[in-house]
């Protein structure tokens, strides 16, 4: 191993000083250890960033494994008399197993391998859900290729115009309160999906992320074009006694996840019932008794989340499936919209998958250039894509509320007579 | 339209387009633009075989991909070409 070369970064030094462990001190300590010139350099280009407040990072390119048009993104320092060792830089994105959890033997050896065959530097995770391996060139990624697929069982995840990695919460692996095995869902739709993951299809990017209940904990309403998100049709339970004793404070609320301060006595009135979003809760005083009026709740979990010990997502479960999700590269950032209110979803999800391939098909045709599904949905008007692309009925669960999405509009086959029925006759009985 | 002949299409459309002033990478929208009888899923199957089989070749940003034909305009961006040792 040779010299290595350094340089200065007083601005990147300084962010040593905050409180929490900095990236800097990681990357150096890192650099040190193993000689790394790359580490250096990154450092070194970071810091002429900060001074010039731009990037110099090019990306695009033509750089990929064999046989897959996803998974490795192209990045090329735009200095490279300076630092040489990062002229390419390129981007790795590993598929994450379901809800992200590792045998620590997997993530040695993977840490291995990217020592060995790239920068070092890592991030766990992106917020696809891929693993990020930051930094290699172009020689090492057959090689990482390989040893990704054959030592650790690992794949790339999706890039491009391709499907996303899927990803998911925890779900039932640790959460009691998982209406639907979201791990097992994120398996299954990863592997009947492989064309789409690792081959350029669409007009542009698609995510599917799936939570296991309205809580959302991979924030699936705000990043997904396809979200999945656990719900139940049936009434919520509740342990009466459970509930007293909550209000009695023999329980902790929130499982005792704000007992840091003082915040007085339990009171279930307002720290509940006042703050139910559908007012649909009464706690009857006299009678120490909680109501809830089922059909009013819109299942937003806050109850539950306070009083776990006493109350439960009900045993009828499935899950809500909402579309159009984005980031606000057009028309501002937008969360997807309920398209179907419950599905119930059993192995192998071939309703699921009909579904995904129902929207997909219509966007491959329709969607213009870099379109993402919630701008097509938006183009044509949601009313068109629920009746006329997915063949649905209107449902109210459709409306946000009356006037804000008013959509349903009749057409003429549904009005009697038509648009070219007799008017005149029509006022003569009902005089405008 | 057989495979084959889809293939050959797509293979045409390119020819087309990197020849004189055109663009020598292109979307897969701008295929289905090309051949409006062909289904959009068959057109981006076809389109991946022909890059197996070293036609084409991806050209991608990272947030989306373009297919050019090897070795025409810009293989990485100009000036990212490795520096002589
Ligand atoms: C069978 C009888 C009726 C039906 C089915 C009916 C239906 C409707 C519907 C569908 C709307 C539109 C709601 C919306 O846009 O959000 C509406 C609005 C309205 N209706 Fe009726 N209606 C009926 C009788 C009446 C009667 C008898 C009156 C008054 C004498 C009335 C007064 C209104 C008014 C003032 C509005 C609001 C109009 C506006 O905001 O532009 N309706 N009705
Ligand atoms: C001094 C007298 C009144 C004032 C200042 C007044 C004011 C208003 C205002 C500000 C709105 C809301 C408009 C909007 O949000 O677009 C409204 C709506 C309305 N007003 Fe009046 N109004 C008066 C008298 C009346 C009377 C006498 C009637 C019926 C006999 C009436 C029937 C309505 C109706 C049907 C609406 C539409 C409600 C809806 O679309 O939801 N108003 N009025
Ligand atoms: S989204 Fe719901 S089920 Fe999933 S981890 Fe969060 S709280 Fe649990
Ligand atoms: S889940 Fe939300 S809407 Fe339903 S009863 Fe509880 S607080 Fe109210």
């Amino acid at each position: 191993m040779g010299e290595v070369k350094k340089h200065e970064t007083p601005l990147m030094d300084d962010l040593k000083s905050g409180p929490w462990p900095s990236f800097v001190d990681d990357i150096y300590n890192y650099a040190e250890k193993k000689k790394k010139q790359a580490c250096f350099d990154i450092m070194g280009q970071m810091e002429l960033s900060y001074k010039n407040r731009e990037t110099h990072w090019k990306h695009g390119g033509i750089v990929g494994v064999f046989g897959y048009g996803g998974g490795v993104i192209g990045r090329y320092s735009d200095q490279q008399e300076m630092f040489p060792s990062i002229w390419a830089f390129h981007t790795v994105r590993v598929n994450q197993p379901a809800a992200k959890w590792y045998h620590s033997s997997a993530l040695r050896k993977l840490c291995d391998m990217w020592d060995h065959r790239g920068s070092g530097i890592v991030n766990f995770h992106g917020s696809t859900g891929d693993i990020i391996l930051l930094g290699t060139v172009t020689e090492q990624l057959e090689y990482i290729f390989y040893d990704l697929g054959h030592q650790l069982k690992m794949d790339l995840g999706g890039s491009g115009s391709n499907l996303r990695t899927p990803e998911c919460c925890m779900g039932m692996s640790r959460c009691e309160w998982s209406c639907i095995d979201t791990q097992d869902i994120i398996y299954e739709l990863t592997m009947a999906f492989q064309d789409e993951l690792h081959r350029p299809a669409f007009p542009y990017k698609f995510k599917i992320k799936v939570s296991g209940c309205p809580n959302d904990c991979v924030a699936a309403i705000a990043r997904s074009d396809f979200s999945v998100i656990g719900t139940w049709r049936d009434k919520i339970k509740i342990d009466q006694d459970a509930v007293r004793a909550y209000v009695g404070g023999e329980l902790k609320p929130n499982a005792g996840a704000h007992s840091d301060r003082d915040w007085g006595p339990f009171d279930i009135k307002k720290e509940v019932i006042d703050l139910c979003p559908t007012k649909c809760m009464f706690w009857d005083e006299g009678q120490k008794k909680l109501y809830i009026n089922d059909a009013e709740c819109n299942r937003c979990m806050h109850c539950i989340n306070v009083m776990p010990e006493a109350l439960w997502p009900g045993d009828d479960r499935g899950a809500v499936i909402l579309m159009g999700a984005k980031a606000p590269i057009l028309d501002g950032a937008q969360l997807s919209t309920v398209i179907i209110p419950f599905m119930k979803l059993e192995p192998p999800y071939d309703n699921l998958k009909n579904l995904l391939y129902k929207v997909w098909d219509y966007w491959m045709e329709h969607g213009k250039n870099r379109e993402r599904l919630g701008e097509t949905i938006q183009r044509i008007g949601l009313n068109r894509f629920i009746v006329d692309v997915l063949g649905l009925k209107p449902l109210p669960q459709h409306v946000k509320e009356p006037r804000s999405n008013p959509y349903i509009f009749w057409k003429e086959e549904e009005v009697e007579g038509g648009w070219t029925r007799d008017v005149a006759e029509f006022r003569k009985r009902h005089p405008a | 339209m057989d495979k084959e002949a889809l293939k050959q299409k797509i293979m045409e459309v390119f020819q087309k387009k990197a020849g004189g002033a055109g663009k020598s990478k292109i979307y897969l929208k701008d295929l289905q633009r090309e051949i409006p009888d062909a289904n959009p899923r068959d057109i981006k199957n076809a389109a991946n075989e022909l890059v197996k089989e070293g036609k084409l070749e991806y050209f991608s940003t990272g947030s989306t991909v373009m297919y050019g034909l090897p070795g025409v305009g810009m293989g990485l961006e100009a000036g990212m070409e490795k520096p002589e040792e």
